[in-house]
């Protein structure tokens, strides 16, 4: 692995957080938007073991299996919820479900 | 792990195993009452095994957790606003869902998640504290599943709350790549070894400050904080504005004490703008709202502003004030959510304005509690948050934060403005009273009886202030000794 440089690695997953980020905030589709959550913390993961990688420690796989294991569990809670709403609402639309103001 | 590692995580442990009590007892039979004995019975637990822990020196469970005097005072600030929490859950959730033992669950799993964030000195154990808060509260916050509102409360919290980790992962991610070490004092010495900051590490901080700031709820990433409280079931919502505000706040002085981020300008800058900004969008933004929870929901977000103002005066007088104006917040705020909590019925929460019209006639003594829980939120004297507010302005002129003591002034006077206005319609003569039907006398003792502590307690800690004060300082002072 002595061919990447950190550098290019950080800069990977900073462009891969960054499509994560655009894709949730142009995305209106409930399960899209969770998509492009899974994205960014995967972009942060790919961090964690590209830094991990500098100092030649294990810290950052550490890291990497906690954010799959944390990604996991709020996946399948969000998919739980979407369930719900999709009884109600009949809609994945985020704009639609969206009805308190103020 | 030596036996005295066990001893001084025994609160943690304890609650570890109240869950799983708890999940096995559901599985044998569902019985709500002896859950909620159960989940109550390991939250004292957990609490009494606090005295068995010493406040001499601070205690490295390395390299993750550290317990000390600090860790202690907050642990026992989150297992008691969770117990109230929870005391307070029992009729409220007796006369709604059918399914309400897991609830208790999350519930004791939300708490340890705080639990492990205040003893956190390691960016992996502040991640998985901090998840297993959110995942616990994702479940909390969409409890009660008829109500559609509910439901979208918890989708908007799930997707924001899971973005705000996402920023704050992938901030630790840089900073971890500059400094080797995921450790706060070790980042602190690599700060303080390096002449010239490196821009990769200016831009992690500024990732992690996303992710703190969305989970205090200040601006700009307050957004969900409104619609996350009026959405979520009452007790839930009092929870989110203690325990999960508490115990990220406990983290930031934390980090800040041992990476020593009050010696960068940046950092103060960043903080005294968001303090500023938090106080007024907060205020002002409350002016506009008829429903309760939301006003409460927007003072909170002013309520956080102040507490920075605090924390950006950085030294020992500005932790002692930032801990006193938290245990004020949380006994005004679990009072209020606890009245709200009391006077809701089946079909929704008692949030409108309406719902208090003339209430001083109806339940006088719920409404004098209330007006006692508004006034102390305004910080009217001879309430705790008159103290706490008090402490928060002497902090801040002692360390000359001009600005911050003259906006907090002002804004305390806007902020006064929406509590008297609730205060008023409760006071108002009216003749439309609907009964409720009544649910089981017991059930309402004990929310009763928890509003009138919590009452007591305010007016206790606002004319006496000395005694918590010094708990405070004795417990405190262990954030400063030096840290390995």
């Amino acid at each position: 692995m002595n061919g990447i440089s950190m550098e290019a690695g950080l800069l990977l997953a900073a462009i891969l957080f960054a499509l994560g980020l655009m894709g949730l905030l142009m995305r209106r589709n409930i399960i899209f938007m969770l998509v492009s959550v899974e994205i960014m913390l995967n972009a942060a993961g790919l961090a964690f073991i590209v830094a991990g990688m500098r100092w030649a420690q294990p810290d950052g796989q550490v890291m990497f299996i906690f954010i799959l294991t944390m990604a996991a569990a709020e996946v399948s809670v969000g998919l739980a919820l979407i369930l719900q709403l999709y009884h109600q609402l009949k809609t994945l639309d985020s704009d639609a479900a969206s009805r308190m103001r103020g | 792990m030596v036996l005295d590692d066990f001893l001084h995580l025994m609160p943690l442990l304890i609650l570890v195993m109240g869950s799983l009590i708890t999940m096995l007892v559901i599985a044998v039979k569902r019985y709500h009452k002896i859950i909620y004995i159960i989940t109550m019975l390991s939250l004292i637990a957990a609490f009494a095994s606090l005295f068995e822990i010493g406040i001499g020196e601070p205690y490295h469970i390395s390299p993750l957790f550290i317990v000390d005097g600090f860790a202690i005072f907050y642990i026992g600030l989150i297992l008691l606003s969770s117990l109230v929490v929870a005391m307070l859950s029992y009729a409220y959730f007796e006369q709604r869902e059918e399914r309400k033992e897991e609830y208790y669950i999350l519930h004791i799993l939300a708490t340890l998640g705080a639990c492990v964030m205040v003893i956190s000195k390691h960016f992996g154990a502040l991640f998985l504290g901090l998840e297993v808060l959110s995942v616990s509260l994702y479940g909390l916050v969409a409890y009660l599943r008829t109500r559609e509102r509910s439901d979208e409360a918890g989708i908007k919290y799930l997707i924001l709350a899971a973005m705000s980790s996402a920023f704050l992962l992938f901030g630790m991610a840089l900073v971890y790549a500059m400094s080797g070490s995921m450790g706060f004092y070790e980042i602190g010495l690599y700060l303080a070894a390096s002449q010239q900051v490196p821009l990769i590490l200016i831009v992690g901080f500024g990732l992690m400050v996303v992710g703190i700031g969305f989970k205090l709820g200040v601006v700009p990433f307050h957004m969900w904080t409104p619609d996350v409280y009026e959405g979520a079931p009452a007790p839930v919502t009092a929870f989110i504005a203690t325990v999960s505000k508490g115990g990220m706040v406990a983290v930031l002085i934390r980090f800040f004490m041992q990476t020593n981020g009050f010696n960068y300008p940046t950092m103060i800058l960043i903080f005294t703008i968001i303090a500023i900004a938090s106080m007024f969008a907060g205020n002002i933004l409350a002016l506009m709202q008829n429903n309760v929870k939301r006003i409460l929901a927007y003072s909170s977000i002013a309520h956080l502003g102040y507490i920075l103002v605090a924390f950006l005066a950085g030294n020992a007088m500005g932790i002692e004030a930032v801990t006193f104006y938290l245990v004020a917040y949380f006994i005004t705020s679990l009072g209020a959510f606890g009245i709200i909590t009391l006077l809701s019925d089946e079909e929704r929460d008692a949030e409108q304005m309406e719902d208090y019209r003339g209430l001083l006639w109806r339940r006088p003594w719920t409404a004098a509690a209330f007006t006692a829980m508004l006034l102390s939120l305004a910080g009217i004297p001879l309430t705790a948050g008159f103290v706490g507010k008090f402490f928060v302005l002497a902090a801040g002129v002692r360390t000359e934060l001009w600005l911050l003591v003259v906006m907090l002034a002002l804004n305390s006077v806007i902020g006064l403005y929406y509590y008297i206005k609730i205060v008023a319609v409760m006071f108002s003569q009216t003749n439309v009273g609907h009964e409720r039907q009544a649910l089981h006398p017991s059930a309402y003792l004990v929310s009763g009886g928890t509003i009138a502590l919590l009452a007591i307690l305010l007016i206790y800690v606002g004319v006496y202030p000395a005694g918590l004060m010094q708990l405070i300082e004795a417990l405190i002072i262990s954030i400063y000794a030096p840290v390995m």
